[in-house]
């Protein structure tokens, strides 16, 4: 458990007097999926500033790996290097006219080699499945598609930890699940990721750990249970319960449901309501597991001609991509592990198509549901 | 909200080509155009153009002649005068205005002939430059001329800021519409000059932000990630070169013929 990113005693004012950040202490460990809530003002915008040196604290200090934070122009080099900020605003933060000048921008400035920039730049754009879009300018593209170039131009620079300002708001439902999908393959992959949002469902669901902040100030964090735990504290936060917790403290009043804690996701939920007991053993459907990276569009077409299955879910940009390109109807795009247990816990069978280093964290969270429920949902990887 | 020349250019079918030889053909036209002596070889380049804007290119035609109308609409009133004020030669046509007489010779009847042909040859040769060559290959080929590299990083961003701002004064407009900002002349005025204003804030603002942009991304003077300029097919070259071949050999052969 590493320290990463360190505030001790942060104090701002704007120059207008505006006390923005009061006595922030926090730290965050690497590797962590963290959210700040809050309501309007609260002062989320101006920590995230802090975490880059963008802005420089009038009192306290910004510790990174335990090192405080200089403000000379060769630290803050290192500095924005390793903390990548999206703006909240892509047009803030695209500048140049064509999509691949913007994401090559970082990598240039690092003094890399022309090759060595196109190969990160590719690579970014691949990541974020705008492959092809090179030489469009941003103007042409649509606020999901911006978003992602501007994490693309961020990724370019390979970087420790991303900070995204409300990286969800202004997208439709699914494009915003697809960019939290997206975050949460690059935190699979290391990436410490900090984002703010309005959105208490993104932040009670997605994050590890959440922070809610209120005039200025750090009001309480935690996990989202316990975050979100306490209704009094979050009202007073100008917030509202996410639904899944609201839901399940009626039902909860109502003695329909016991438990400890209130469920993370609709899945728990679903346990928390119809206990094992009930369910008939034996008729669980079954999830495969497909590697997209190991075979090709006619394989998987023929595979799913053979295997019987319900559903088909995609998760990662490169499954989506290839389930386009050789036009497999996908049923799930987002919260495809939880959606396919959920199914198989109702006897249906489902597919899941990913990528590499997906492959193995979804057999984990399958068998980890197995070992939390007692419910032994199958996994069967193919071609493995 | 707003279509502009760019963005028909980015997506027009004679994108892959090489820009270098979009600009070298269009530009010999528009030369050849402007010192053609008879209305001939501008003709000729005013027809092909449009055809290969309309049917190569593939802009659309309605939206095609809807641009030629306004140097059209120019050149028909500025030849009216041109050809009523050159007078020698026969008199073609004349009327009796309040006792002005009015008239038409052979010289200013060739003349505004003339300068139609050329308005027409030049507006063609420009906007098939315009409409096929988008602003960020016109950056690249001009990085490949030597210009200054300040002179183009600036002409890059102030290219990707006008999309924004025309963005924002829409929107502005707009907002200034719904609560009819257009009700009367005086509040147009007042309106207008609240839109400038605006616009001018947000642009400083925008400055700003565009700074901290650029540093949270280590900027360091460098904005110098242009594609290369792509070369040329040899197919390409050679047609052009048939072409303007051919266009100049009628601008030099048809030299010395007089129409009327
Ligand atoms: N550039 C600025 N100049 C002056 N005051 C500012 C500036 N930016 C923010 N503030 C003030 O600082 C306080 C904190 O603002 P901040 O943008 O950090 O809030 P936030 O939590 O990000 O809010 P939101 O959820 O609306 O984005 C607010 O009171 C705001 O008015
Ligand atoms: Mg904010």
């Amino acid at each position: 458990m590493t320290i990463i990113l360190e505030t001790r005693s942060l104090s701002y004012s704007y120059g207008d007097g505006t006390k923005a950040l009061k006595d922030v202490s926090i730290s965050l460990e690497a590797g962590k999926k963290v959210a700040l809530v809050g309501p309007n003002g609260a002062g989320k915008s101006t920590l995230m500033l802090m975490f880059n040196g963008i802005l420089r604290p009038r009192e306290g200090e910004v510790l990174f790996r335990g090192r405080s934070m200089s403000y000379d122009a060769a630290s803050l080099r290192s500095i924005r290097r390793a903390v990548g900020m999206v703006f909240q605003n892509s047009d803030d933060q695209l500048f140049a006219p064509t999509v691949y000048q913007d994401v090559a921008f970082g990598p240039t400035n690092l003094g890399y080699a022309a090759e060595k920039v196109k190969r990160y730049a590719g690579f970014a754009l691949q990541y974020v499945g705008l492959l092809g879009y090179e030489r469009r300018p941003p103007h042409h593209l649509s606020g999901g598609e911006k978003k992602r170039v501007a994490i693309a131009g961020i990724l370019a620079m390979e970087p420790e930890v991303i900070i995204l300002d409300e990286p969800t708001s202004n997208l439709d439902p699914a494009s915003s699940e697809e960019i939290m999908e997206m975050l949460d393959e690059l935190n699979l992959g290391g990436k410490t990721l900090i984002i703010s949002t309005h959105d208490v469902d993104l932040a009670y669901r997605w994050a590890d750990e959440v922070i809610l902040m209120k005039d200025g100030g750090v009001v309480r964090r935690g996990t989202g249970q316990e975050v979100f735990g306490d209704a009094e504290l979050i009202r007073d936060a100008r917030l509202k319960l996410p639904l899944v917790v609201d839901l399940y403290q009626e039902l909860a009043g109502r003695s329909i449901v016991r438990g400890a804690k209130p469920p993370r996701n609709i899945l728990e939920l679903c346990d928390l309501l119809q206990p094992k007991a009930e369910t008939r053993a034996g008729v669980w459907g079954k999830i495969y597991i497909c590697n997209v990276d190991e075979i090709d569009g006619e394989e998987i077409r023929a595979m799913l001609d053979k295997i019987p299955v319900d559903f088909k879910g995609a998760m990662g940009t490169s499954a989506k991509v290839m389930a386009e390109k050789c036009g497999i109807s996908i049923d799930f795009t987002y919260g495809v592990i939880d959606k396919c247990i959920l199914k198989a816990l109702i006897g249906k069978s489902s597919i899941i198509m990913t990528s590499g280093g997906m492959v193995e964290h979804t057999l984990q969270r399958i068998k980890d549901y197995g070992l939390e429920s007692g419910t032994k949902i199958e996994a069967i990887g193919l071609l493995q | 909200m707003h279509n502009l020349l760019d963005d028909y250019a980015i997506s027009n079918a004679l994108r892959e080509t090489s820009a270098r030889l979009k600009l070298f053909l269009g530009l010999w036209a528009i030369l050849l155009s402007v010192s053609s002596t008879t209305p001939i070889a501008p003709l000729f380049l005013a027809i092909t153009m449009s055809l290969i804007t309309v049917m190569l290119a593939k802009i659309p035609g309605r939206i095609y002649s809807r641009l030629l109308l306004v140097p059209l609409s120019f050149a028909l009133l500025s030849a009216g005068v041109v050809a009523f004020m050159h007078g020698s030669g026969q008199t073609l046509f004349s009327l009796q205005l309040f006792g002005l007489n009015l008239a038409i010779r052979e010289e200013g009847a060739n003349l505004a002939v003339l300068l139609i042909a050329r308005t027409f040859g030049g507006m063609c040769s420009l906007y098939f430059i315009a409409l096929t060559t988008p602003m960020i290959e016109i950056f690249a080929v001009l990085k490949t001329l030597h210009i200054p590299q300040s002179v183009i990083e600036l002409s890059m961003m102030i290219y990707r800021y006008i999309f924004v701002f025309l963005d924002q004064a829409a929107m502005i407009h707009s907002a200034q519409m719904m609560r009819l900002g257009d009700a009367g002349t005086k509040n147009s005025l007042n309106s207008f000059a609240m839109l400038c204003s605006v616009l001018f804030l947000r642009s400083w603002e925008q400055g700003e932000r565009l700074i901290v942009a650029m540093d949270s991304r280590c900027y360091d003077g460098k904005l110098d990630l242009m594609e290369p300029a792509k070369g040329a097919k040899p197919l390409a070259i050679l047609a052009v070169a048939a072409y303007l071949a051919a266009a100049t050999a009628i601008a030099v052969l048809t030299r010395g013929v007089i129409l009327l």
